[in-house]
């Protein structure tokens, strides 16, 4: 499989407190990846990192060939990264539409429809201010306007943040069709069950480290991950 | 009566211009949280801009007031790009400090080079007047507030219509989130206190058209710009227009009933009374809502 995220012994840090140390992580194309762990291990800061939100070191880390180390938030999002942060942070005093929109201003992409035809209920919503939206919706839209940008990879963090379970599913679901049609997936979610059924490989982070690693369905199986999130055992 | 009219005709036609002076002050403010201290400066330096081209080139102040804009913005562009742009996500103390040191630069510089004599744009038609029902209204200051109003307008359909007004309104939300969609959130700030700058200059080249000016304007300016942009509600550039109007008028009809010293304190009566009741301004919520910071 190609790899379009490729990432060798990466560390990163608030000031001097250091969040990260020697994370080796790669995406490959029309992959969906998960990053699960406790709350605390640092994967909210591995994507900040990714993204340059965050200061890292790296040996490795790069993306379709090409070297984000040192790059800004807005080049890395012109190498074709595209993040929806944590708290979703939509433009909420916008419509659906307006915010979709600017999710396509760096290649001009006015036209919604193709995420209104993977959210349907954006749809009917479109001309809707953002801040009087549910919780789901307004993960829909902020989803939408991450791949309004086509991007190769989009990072998701906390898709189910403060959402009921039937509707994190719904937005899960639609994970594969947008892998399918070229965009990698980067995942970071607390729900390990729903995390590691849609992903295809996935990385186990505790305390700011890769512990394990490996494809979604034998860490789903592996006594230890049943033990320490999913209560079995 | 006819006083009376004639105060609130005068009063309005102010207004205008002073909605002019602080939309741009209001803009900078709601899109990067900088109470811009030196916007005073600005207007006073576009009055000279519109006054240089008038007496070496002989333009019109209609058509310097355009070069001033032009110069303006490229001033303002470079001053947030290269000076404020290092210290916009400090604490607003050190926004404050450091553009009341550039406002005490520029206008010590334009004591330097023009003097603080008072000057003014001299033009056959801004002095002369027609009457409407017995209320005599001044044609450069009619003139001023159309294009006041115009100038207002337009910028609101270029925040609302136009790519570049979208990405000043999305920075001006959520910076981080911003910079996440790609748009150049430095480039966005020097763009918008361009913009700022440049309606500060043609501002004042019709404050220099209908009345008189020196570099100790510069303080007046900011102050009155304050207390409408709040007035109005912040980053709100139809807000500003009501609340120069508003202060327009209270200004005309204190200086009408009172006596002159009362104009300045009367404003700020008004400031407060609008604030107890309703804190967002005038025209209700600015237009972000929320500001974050990566």
């Amino acid at each position: 499989m190609r790899q379009v995220l490729e990432v060798h012994n990466l560390s990163a840090r608030y000031g001097r407190v250091e969040v990260l140390w020697e994370v080796d992580l790669f995406v490959g194309s029309k992959e969906i990846v998960s990053l699960v762990g406790p709350n605390g291990a640092g994967k909210t800061s591995l994507l900040r990192a990714l993204s340059g939100m965050a200061s890292s070191s790296a040996d490795v880390m790069s993306f379709r060939g090409k070297d984000l180390r040192g790059l800004s938030i807005e080049q890395i999002v012109d190498v074709g990264i595209a993040h929806v942060p944590e708290g979703r942070r939509l433009f909420p005093g916008l419509t659906v539409r307006d915010n979709l929109r600017l999710g396509g201003w760096r290649t001009h992409n006015q036209d919604v429809s193709r995420v209104v035809e993977l959210f349907p209920k954006l749809g009917q919503r479109i001309n809707q201010v953002c801040g009087t939206m549910s919780g789901g919706e307004q993960q829909m839209v902020a989803i939408g306007r991450g791949l309004m940008g086509e991007p190769d990879l989009i990072m998701i963090d906390e898709l189910s943040m403060g959402l009921a379970p039937v509707v994190v599913e719904e937005i899960i679901d639609v994970l594969p069709d947008i892998a399918a049609s070229g965009t990698s997936v980067l995942l970071v979610e607390q729900d390990v069950d729903a995390a590691l059924t849609t992903a295809e490989r996935a990385y186990v982070l505790e305390t700011g480290r890769v512990v394990m690693s490996g494809q979604a369905g034998e860490l789903l199986a592996d006594p230890r991950i049943q033990q320490a999130y999913l209560g079995i055992g | 009566m006819t006083g009376f009219l004639q105060a609130v005709a005068y009063g309005l036609l102010q207004g205008g211009l002073l909605a002019l002076v602080a939309v741009g002050f209001s803009l900078v403010w709601g899109v990067m949280n900088v109470v811009n201290l030196s916007h005073g400066a600005f207007v006073v330096l576009g009055a000279y801009v519109g006054l240089l081209v008038n007496q070496r080139l002989g333009l019109d102040p209609f058509l310097g007031m355009f070069v001033a804009a032009v110069a303006l913005f490229a001033l303002g562009y470079v001053v947030q790009r290269f000076v404020i742009n290092l210290v916009v996500n400090g604490p607003i103390f050190i926004t404050l400090l450091l553009t009341f040191g550039l406002e005490l630069l520029l206008t010590q510089g334009m004591n330097i080079a023009f003097t603080a004599n008072y000057q003014g744009i001299q033009t056959t038609y801004a002095g002369t007047s027609f009457a409407v029902a017995g209320v005599q209204i001044p044609v450069g200051r009619l003139l001023a507030f159309v294009l006041s109003v115009v100038v207002t307008v337009a910028l609101v359909a270029v925040m609302n219509r136009t790519r570049v007004g979208m990405s000043i309104m999305a920075t001006g939300m959520d910076r981080g989130a911003a910079r996440l969609m790609g748009i150049r959130a430095r480039h966005v700030y020097a763009l918008t206190f361009g913009i700022a700058a440049g309606l500060a200059g043609m501002a004042g080249t019709m404050i220099g058209m209908v009345g008189t000016f020196n570099p100790a304007s510069a303080g007046g300016f900011t102050l009155l710009s304050f207390v409408i942009a709040v007035l109005g509600g912040l980053g709100n550039m139809y807000g500003a227009l009501a609340g120069g109007m508003l202060i327009g008028l209270v200004q005309a009809l204190g200086g009408y009933f009172l006596s002159g010293t009362w104009v300045n304190a009367l404003a700020f009566l008004v400031l407060i009374l609008v604030l107890m009741f309703r804190p967002s301004g005038l025209v209700g919520k600015a237009f972000y809502s929320a500001r974050l910071e990566v």
